[in-house]
């Protein structure tokens, strides 16, 4: 099986928001402050894409076993 | 009440009556003894149904009749599924049903069922503490149902637009008849098996039939309490059946099970914006910040500046005050000496000798003549006197 390991918008949106955090820390440099805000536009970005632009990935999982412990492939399933 | 003049006509009472009683539409499952059946030509059955005290007539039509399992028995306890319906020619009430099964039957289905639900009971599968929450933005959800069915297609229309971003995995099992529950407990050792999945929906859609056997049975129950990920069932059925105990979140049907597994991305365009806004003010209240923090060192570095320089002025004007008389000193005994030491001088000097009347005589060359021999007859040579010096020549020796 492969593995979903694209951050999802969930994470996106959590590192958002633990990057306000972070940046409302005055201590921060500012070097440091200027590379979390690019990262966090950067997360902006790919949770508005991700909104917008994702078209539903539907996969039946197939076993050719009788018990559900053979060897796992996909195929594409019309919805 | 209303008056004399506002009488109703019976068809509108009728009317009236049939509405109120059709309103709700909903079947509904009655228990009652089964009496007077008559199977007319047309292949309708009617009898009644009645308890100790009421009784009601009831229809079966044509094309439910023809599907009946088992023949009606007079006298016999039976379920009946159906709806009242009011005939607004005689106002008379008729109880429509659409699936009818003996007590019998649902009584040894029931006693199973609750034999199940004790021993899941026994072993805390049923204890609401247990249950699961589900995670608020999956990305990867495993359906378990039959392709065939509407199910997956009820949820992929919902995904769709709530969540298109999900990835759905789905798992091929019948969800009736008799293979049922093997199929659903293979299908459930699959999604196990399956990497990175958010929760897990297992349902049937449409039909709506009663076998819901495949839900009741115990291996299926412990299959759906042994999931590693949180499980949705959505049976589609108004019996909550014993899957439904078990999995962590109960929807009503497939398409509800979506709208719980997933969230809508219109309830959450807005808080990305509000992220977006939340991001740049931060940014913005950074260089604010880190500005005034400038301003004010700059301010305190100027001060300290100006009072370094103001002090150094103080301490040159002091040691200019305290230098210059010292000098000054200094000077006048030097021009002192050098006074005597032109007197001096100038009482040493030979042209202070040529004063009191001697002369020199110097060779062309400089050289001094001291002797007559170094006058030869003819020779130039310069007679230096008090005022100034002379050409001159020998005559004779």
């Amino acid at each position: 099986m492969t593995k979903a390991t694209a951050p999802t918008l969930g994470d996106d949106l959590k590192r958002l928001e633990e990057i306000v955090r972070r940046l409302e820390d005055e201590t921060l440099e500012l070097e440091a402050a200027l590379s979390l805000f690019e990262e966090g536009v950067g997360r902006l970005k790919a949770a508005q894409s991700r909104l917008t632009e994702a078209e539903i990935r539907v996969r039946q999982v197939l076993d050719d076993s009788s018990t559900g412990d053979g060897p796992l492939r996909t195929e594409p399933l019309d919805g | 009440m209303t008056s004399v003049e506002e009488a109703w006509t019976v068809s509108k009472l009728a009317r009236v009556i049939k509405g109120r009683v059709e309103q709700d539409g909903e079947p509904i499952w009655v228990r009652g003894e089964l009496v007077g059946i008559k199977k007319y030509p047309s292949g309708h059955l009617y009898f009644t149904l009645r308890d100790e005290t009421s009784k009601i007539d009831c229809a079966i039509w044509k094309q439910v009749a023809v599907r009946l399992k088992e023949p009606l028995v007079e006298g016999s306890e039976v379920f009946a599924l159906g709806a009242p319906r009011v005939w607004e020619e005689k106002t008379s009430l008729q109880f429509n049903i659409t699936q009818i099964i003996p007590a019998a039957a649902v009584g040894a289905k029931a006693q199973s069922v609750e034999k199940t639900k004790q021993a899941l009971l026994k072993d805390g599968l049923l204890d609401p503490a247990r249950k699961r929450s589900l995670p608020p933005y999956a990305a990867r959800i495993a359906v378990v149902t039959s392709v065939a069915g509407a199910a997956v297609h009820d949820i992929i229309t919902v995904a769709r637009r709530r969540w298109p971003s999900v990835e759905l995995l789905v798992v091929n099992s019948a969800v009736q008849g008799e293979g049922a529950p093997a199929e659903l407990v293979r299908a459930l050792r699959i999604v196990a098996r399956l990497d990175e999945i958010d929760c897990c929906i297992i349902g049937r859609g449409g039909g709506g039939k009663d076998d819901l056997a495949a839900f009741n049975d115990e291996a299926v129950c412990r299959a759906i309490a042994a999931c590693p990920v949180p499980v949705i069932s959505a049976v589609g059925h108004v019996d909550v059946t014993l899957a439904d105990l078990v999995a962590d979140v109960r929807a009503a049907t497939p398409s509800q099970a979506a709208e719980f597994a997933l969230p809508d991305r219109a309830e959450l365009a807005p808080r990305i914006a509000t992220a977006g806004t939340a991001l740049h003010r931060a940014l913005q209240n950074v260089v604010t910040v880190r500005r005034a923090r400038l301003e004010r060192t700059r301010d305190r570095i100027g001060a300290a500046l100006l009072d370094q320089v103001r002090r150094s002025e103080r301490r040159l004007l002091s040691v200019k005050a305290r230098i210059a008389p010292a000098l000054t000193r200094v000077v006048d005994r030097r021009r002192s000496g050098l006074q005597r030491l032109a007197g001096q001088l100038h009482a040493l000097s030979p042209v202070a000798v040529l004063g009191r009347g001697y002369s020199l005589a110097r060779h062309a060359d400089g050289r001094l003549l001291r002797q007559v021999a170094d006058f030869p007859v003819g020779a130039a040579f310069t007679l230096t006197v008090s005022d100034g010096a002379i050409a001159a020549r020998v005559e004779e020796q």
